[in-house]
């Protein structure tokens, strides 16, 4: 039986490493070791990790190796060594949530997203660092510290699910768990050079996930390969008495999907919304659409809503309903945020509740729109992600300032919107070259289409394979 | 350098009861009201029998 060479594990997805396991061709301990070791590396260059938990994981990756020598029937990610943002309730433990404030007791229950990787026998390594309450798409934390990221530790990760994106892109984890409320999975993904995938609103439970803004919270996966964000949205996905908003429609087998043909799909491109991100930025949306070409896709124009208008309907959604949520600590412990969270968390108490009711009541209608103009010709349609090619930690170093919400708002122009929308969307990382740093564009599909988001991705993967992020040397 | 005490809000400022400096108060009341601005055009143009759930219906209503 050919046994796995430790150098392939870094670049190994995890539905490889899972069938590996299980064959017997590497021990989910032997993994688990060499995923904390390179978690290890990836944390010092980056920042990646809130507390590495090597204990715990060696003692499940044992019981998992245990079970398979006495031919238990396992999950498909037994003993698979994962990581994930340190905002999910785990029975026993408080979860740091990035922030000085948190719970005080631990947890009595798993959060549904950690119950269900426990089953499919996936083993969590570690908690991974995270903007402060999730609430922040630069990667800095005031509290914590900042992420850093693994292709230049200058510059920022994105965020605010920092943590996984650096500890996927440097190849501790094939993947790991992320919350997207206006950008989270997306931005972070792309700023490391990886994938992920944004379900549709609904589509995974968030019960026991640390709530940011309830109405547009979104759970979903980092990776570097497609066919583990098909498998593990496949896992985590379905209904879930916790949690109302968790879809009851049948989670397809998102696998199965990716295989279908691509040749012929059409993709939009609104070129007044892509036209508001930087040039190089827009040349990212052209060489993605170039390889999606490559693939067999059309491209398409397409025009969505007013941008603008989107993108304010979707704040005065967020920053009272995240207000709402903080607004007993706001008042009481306003000196233990930091400056960012804090300024931020006071605008959604200027807000009326008119305004914020119209946002929601609106809500469908733009949605509708949407589909019936937007999406009218189109499969799919395509948008950057960042505004800006990659900054500085520096640069975005705003801290509390009153030109915070403004600063921040450029970084997250393309993302809102579509959380507003409710909509899937898959991060494509740009086809990169030499010391080109990295980059992403999200594909954007109609509600529930993540299987065909798969398929396109699987597609684009066979033209522009996954990487591990490197340092480059300017 | 010593920070200054922040002087209580006006009790009739939205917000009053947060403890703010001026800057980032009047900076909060900017971005409020220019999204304000932008939902009063929305409100104008939503059908009255507009409901929050319209979303959720909305988003489940194509999926085969």
């Amino acid at each position: 039986m050919a046994q796995v060479k430790h150098e392939d594990l870094p670049m190994m997805s995890g539905c490889a490493l899972g069938r590996a396991i299980a064959a017997g061709e590497i021990s989910s301990v032997a993994a688990t070791e060499a995923a904390l070791a390179r978690l290890d590396v990836a944390h010092e260059r980056t920042h990646c990790t809130i507390a590495r938990e090597g204990d715990d994981a060696l003692a499940a990756a044992k019981a998992v190796d245990a079970a398979r020598a006495k031919g238990a029937k396992l999950g498909p990610l037994a003993g698979v060594p994962l990581a994930h943002k340190d905002m999910f309730d785990r029975t026993g433990k408080i979860a740091s949530w990035g922030a000085k404030i948190h719970a005080e007791k631990p947890a009595t229950s798993d959060a549904t997203v950690i119950a269900k990787y426990k089953a499919a026998g996936a083993i969590q390594i570690a908690a991974l660092h995270l903007t402060e309450f999730a609430f922040g798409p630069t990667g800095h934390n005031y509290v914590l510290g900042h992420a850093r990221n693994p292709w230049d530790p200058t510059r920022i990760t994105g965020g605010s699910s920092a943590g996984t994106a650096c500890a996927v892109a440097m190849g501790a984890i094939p993947a790991g768990l992320g919350s997207d409320t206006a950008g989270s999975l997306r931005l972070p993904a792309a700023n490391c050079g990886i994938t992920s995938i944004k379900p549709t609103w609904g589509r995974v439970s968030r019960a026991g996930a640390m709530p940011l803004a309830a109405c547009l919270d979104t759970l979903g996966v980092i990776a570097r390969h497609v066919e583990d964000l098909a498998l593990m949205l496949g896992i985590l996905a379905g209904p879930d008495v916790r949690d109302p908003a968790a879809s009851s429609l049948p989670v397809p087998d998102y696998l199965a999907e990716m295989a279908a043909p691509v040749k012929g799909l059409r993709v939009g491109l609104d070129a007044k919304v892509a036209g508001e991100a930087h040039a190089d930025v827009q040349a990212m949306v052209e060489a993605v659409l170039a390889v999606l070409g490559k693939a067999g896709l059309e491209t398409r124009s397409c025009q969505f809503p007013d941008w603008m208008t989107l993108d304010h309907l979707a704040q005065a959604v967020q920053l009272p309903d995240a207000a709402a949520a903080h607004a007993h600590w706001l008042t009481t412990r306003p000196n233990d945020y930091g400056p960012q969270v804090r300024a931020r968390l006071e605008i959604g108490h200027f807000i009326s509740g008119v305004d914020h009711m119209t946002a929601l009541r609106a809500r469908g209608t733009y949605l509708q729109r949407t589909l019936d103009q937007t999406f009218k010709d189109i499969d799919i349609a395509i948008l950057p992600i960042t505004a800006d090619p990659l900054p500085t930690i520096a640069e975005l170093d705003v801290a509390g300032s009153p030109a915070v919400q403004a600063t921040l708002g450029r970084v997250v122009k393309f993302c809102r919107p579509i959380s507003y929308l409710g909509l899937p969307t898959l991060t494509l990382p740009i086809p990169r070259s030499g010391k080109q740093l990295p980059g992403g564009v999200q594909i954007i599909g109609k509600p529930y289409t993540e299987g065909l988001l798969f398929r396109i991705g699987a597609a684009y993967q066979k033209l522009v394979p996954p990487e591990l992020a490197r340092p480059l040397e300017h | 350098m010593a920070t200054a005490p922040i002087q209580p809000a006006d009790p009739s400022e939205p917000a009053a009861y947060l403890e703010m400096p001026p800057e980032r108060r009047a900076g909060a009341k900017v971005h409020a009201a220019m999204l304000s601005a932008t939902i009063k055009k929305v409100a104008a143009e939503v059908p009255f029998q507009a409901d929050v759930d319209d979303f959720r219906r909305v988003l489940t209503a194509g999926v085969k």
